[in-house]
């Protein structure tokens, strides 16, 4: 069973190829620029061919022909023709409180991503563009949707409201829907695999950091608390957002400043976080490289900061479920930057943390436990791939309705 | 990779190639003044290339700068970042020379006259040029507050292309344009300047064309009834302003829009739309042409109904006894 997913951003589409009998990609790539000047299509296949072609691509549907035209095309395709693909799985960032799980696409999941439009402005949309385009390229294909939120829905009430009039909430559904599902639920499942037991039976700490970053509270299953909000602004501090701010800060940011709403969004998402301390980059590694070769201070700061906001939740998040099994890194960040996982595991000796440095200094980008043999709390790498996510769920519901 | 391979080549449909098919990546802009850079600000930020067409590559040189340090304010109001910066100037580019645009989607004109009269002439002049390089089909849009658009257009053998816009500065405040029907003007282009509207974020107001328009016809309406209590000695300009911003929700007073758009502007837009319709609420008050005279042009000169630094009002520069 070969399975497309696809991955629509508001000028991209990112897509890969499944086999989904031999579990592999067979091939995938980046439509960019999309409506835009420039505007390409990066396409790679499993043997190592690779192209980069430009050309005018106006929207999303233009883009998803072409790079169906080079999925079926001689000289760089994978298959003969389209019945080889028979399921599309669409990442969906906003399923409010609609969707639990993953979804197949029929006129009222179609209604429901879009009464979440209002929730998600930036994302929603697009996702919804590629499953129009789809649907008039491929309309007897079945395509399914897989939501960034729907692995948060298990968060306690207790944990998801916020504290303001609980009218609003009823009015707009405002409260903590938090993202990233798909990677906390990937790097679950293979925590629990890795330590073979159930994942029923653990309380685990999942650490996203990428360039967005959150963390997940898992017991029982389920998520019961994560740091991002309504908006993926709220938690950690992150490349360009602030994470957990006073709001009396923002409300005296705009009336000092006399901004509107939209220079504060830009504030809070993209002039903050580790580019705004540190004022040289969002990117962790040129931090790291200021504030170690350079000794840029603010460079230190920031790191700092970061590190110590992702410890307090480890802590808040051991109090609430009452301990933990293990805590995992994945993202970006959290699979690569051996430095970062040793200062937030720092101290933690307290709460059962037994680090081993040797095993983290070994570990980039691999699977890998880096907690010492015996320690109570493990401390793990699991690289996430939340693309194999969708293409799982869209397989298994293809085969239930079969 | 082979040269040879093109995008275009993995086309499913063939009447997808390369080429323009109702995309509008590239805007041409003739006449890059101060509302002019506001425009190309706003289209470019949306990701879309602009061609601006100026009188002497050192006007060229002093537009960009101006323009980056437009955006820098930006910066410092946190409304863009850097490197949204970088990405807005990469995708302007300057000339002289008309042919430059001649690959352009839309092109919006935007010249401006300084001094009395109208610069009707100078832009048909200016549509007539445009249409001897660009495709038969390729919009030209025209963007004035106080023009008829079917005038201009009678200078096209394509007059059916031709739309009005009317952009209100701060153009990157304002979430209206208006887009204004001509009487050759066919629907095919009319949409296609719709459309344009909506990728800058905008609402687009859809109008017949009417000298004015909507917005210009009432606004001077209102800064000559302003100038009218003013010269009966009714009340200062500071009561006059504030019962319009607390009482009606207005933004702005009346003397204080007046400032910002320039007093030359408004008695430009008064005097054509007296000499059009004849009526005496568009003839300038006494007041503005002294002031106009005076050279007290509003904000821009730092004097106007207001006394200025640093673009802010620091006091009421008239009292109501200096006019009586």
């Amino acid at each position: 069973m070969n399975i497309i997913v696809i991955n629509c951003g508001s000028s991209s589409i990112k897509y890969q190829l499944f086999d989904m009998t031999k579990n592999e990609v067979i091939a995938k790539g980046q439509v960019d620029k999309i409506g835009l000047h420039g505007s390409y299509i990066k396409h790679e296949r499993k043997d190592g061919d690779k192209v980069r072609l430009e050309g005018e691509i106006v929207d999303h549907q233009i883009g998803i022909e072409y790079m169906l035209g080079i999925l079926i095309s001689k000289k760089r395709g994978s298959i003969k023709s389209f019945d080889e693909i028979h399921a599309v799985g669409h990442r969906v960032v906003h399923g409010g409180e609609k969707f639990q799980s993953s979804a197949l696409i029929d006129e009222s999941v179609m209604a429901g991503i879009k009464d979440c439009v209002d929730l998600a402005p930036l994302h929603n949309p697009p996702n919804l563009k590629g499953i129009y385009a789809m649907q008039s390229l491929l309309p007897n294909v079945p395509q399914v949707a897989t939501f960034d939120t729907a692995f948060h829905q298990t968060m306690p009430d207790y944990t998801y409201m916020y504290a303001i009039p609980y009218s609003l909430y009823a009015k707009y559904g405002i409260r903590r829907y938090g993202f990233h599902g798909s990677s906390h639920r990937f790097v679950s499942n293979r925590a629990a695999k890795i330590l073979n037991t159930y994942l029923k039976k653990l309380k685990l700490i999942t650490c996203h950091l990428g360039n967005g970053a959150s963390i997940t509270a898992i017991k029982d299953g389920g998520s019961m608390d994560t740091s991002m909000g309504m908006t993926p602004v709220e938690g950690l501090i992150m490349g360009t957002r602030t994470g957990d701010l006073d709001l009396g800060v923002l409300t005296y940011l705009m009336s000092k400043e006399e901004i509107g709403v939209q220079a504060a969004n830009t504030l809070i998402n993209k002039h903050s976080g580790m580019v705004g301390i540190t004022g040289v980059s969002s990117d962790m590694r040129e931090i790291e490289k200021a504030a170690f070769e350079e000794n840029n201070e603010r460079a230190g700061l920031g790191l700092k900061m970061y590190h110590y906001r992702i410890k307090k939740y480890i802590g808040a998040y051991m109090a609430a479920m009452g301990g933990a099994d293990a805590i995992v890194f994945t993202g970006g960040i959290g699979e690569n930057a051996c430095d970062s996982r040793e200062e937030i595991c720092k101290g933690l000796e307290f709460a059962g943390v037994e680090f081993d440095i040797e095993k983290n200094e070994a570990t980039r980008g691999t699977e890998a436990i880096i907690s010492k043999e015996n320690s109570p709390v493990k401390v793990m790498v699991i690289p996430t791939n939340e693309e194999l996510v969708i293409a799982e769920d869209t397989a298994r519901i293809i085969e239930e309705i079969k | 990779m082979k040269m040879s391979e093109r995008l275009s080549d993995y086309s499913l449909q063939k009447k997808i190639v390369q080429g323009r098919n109702g995309g509008l990546q590239k805007v041409g802009l003739i006449g890059a003044g101060g509302l002019g850079q506001e425009i190309i600000r706003s289209i470019t930020r949306q990701g879309i290339e602009v061609v601006f067409i100026d009188k002497s590559e050192e006007l060229i040189v002093q537009i960009m700068e101006s323009i980056g340090r437009q955006l820098d304010e930006t910066i410092n109001k946190w409304g863009i970042t850097g490197s949204e910066k970088r990405a807005i100037l990469s995708r302007i580019q300057g000339s002289t020379d008309f042919n430059d645009i001649r690959e352009c989607d839309l092109i919006i004109e935007t010249i401006h006259r300084k001094g009395r009269g109208t610069s009707l002439l100078d832009r048909k002049e200016v549509f007539k040029k445009l249409e001897s390089i660009i495709d038969t089909k390729t919009v030209i849009a025209s963007n004035n507050a106080t023009l008829m658009i079917s005038d201009l257009a009678s200078a096209l053998s394509h007059p059916e292309r031709a739309v009005g816009l009317n952009f209100i500065t701060p153009v990157s405040k304002v979430g209206i344009v208006e887009v204004i029907r001509g009487l050759d003007t066919n629907d095919e282009s009319f949409d296609f300047a719709i459309r344009f509207i909506k990728m800058l974020d905008k609402r687009p107001i859809t109008l017949n064309e009417s000298l004015g328009n909507i917005s210009t016809r009432l606004i001077v309406t209102l800064i000559n009834e302003a100038c009218e209590i003013l010269m009966e000695g009714v009340a200062s300009i500071n009561c006059i302003d504030d019962t319009m911003k607390l009482g009606y929700g207005l933004q702005l007073g009346p003397f204080e829009l007046a400032d910002r758009v320039g007093l030359d502007k408004v008695q430009k837009w008064m005097d054509n739309l007296y000499f059009e319709y004849g009526e005496q609420k568009f003839k300038p008050s006494p007041i503005l042409k002294r002031m106009v005279r005076a050279n007290h042009l509003g904000r821009k000169v730092g004097m106007g109904f207001y006394k200025y630094e640093h673009h802010k009002i620091v006091s009421q520069a008239i009292t109501t006894t200096d006019y009586i």
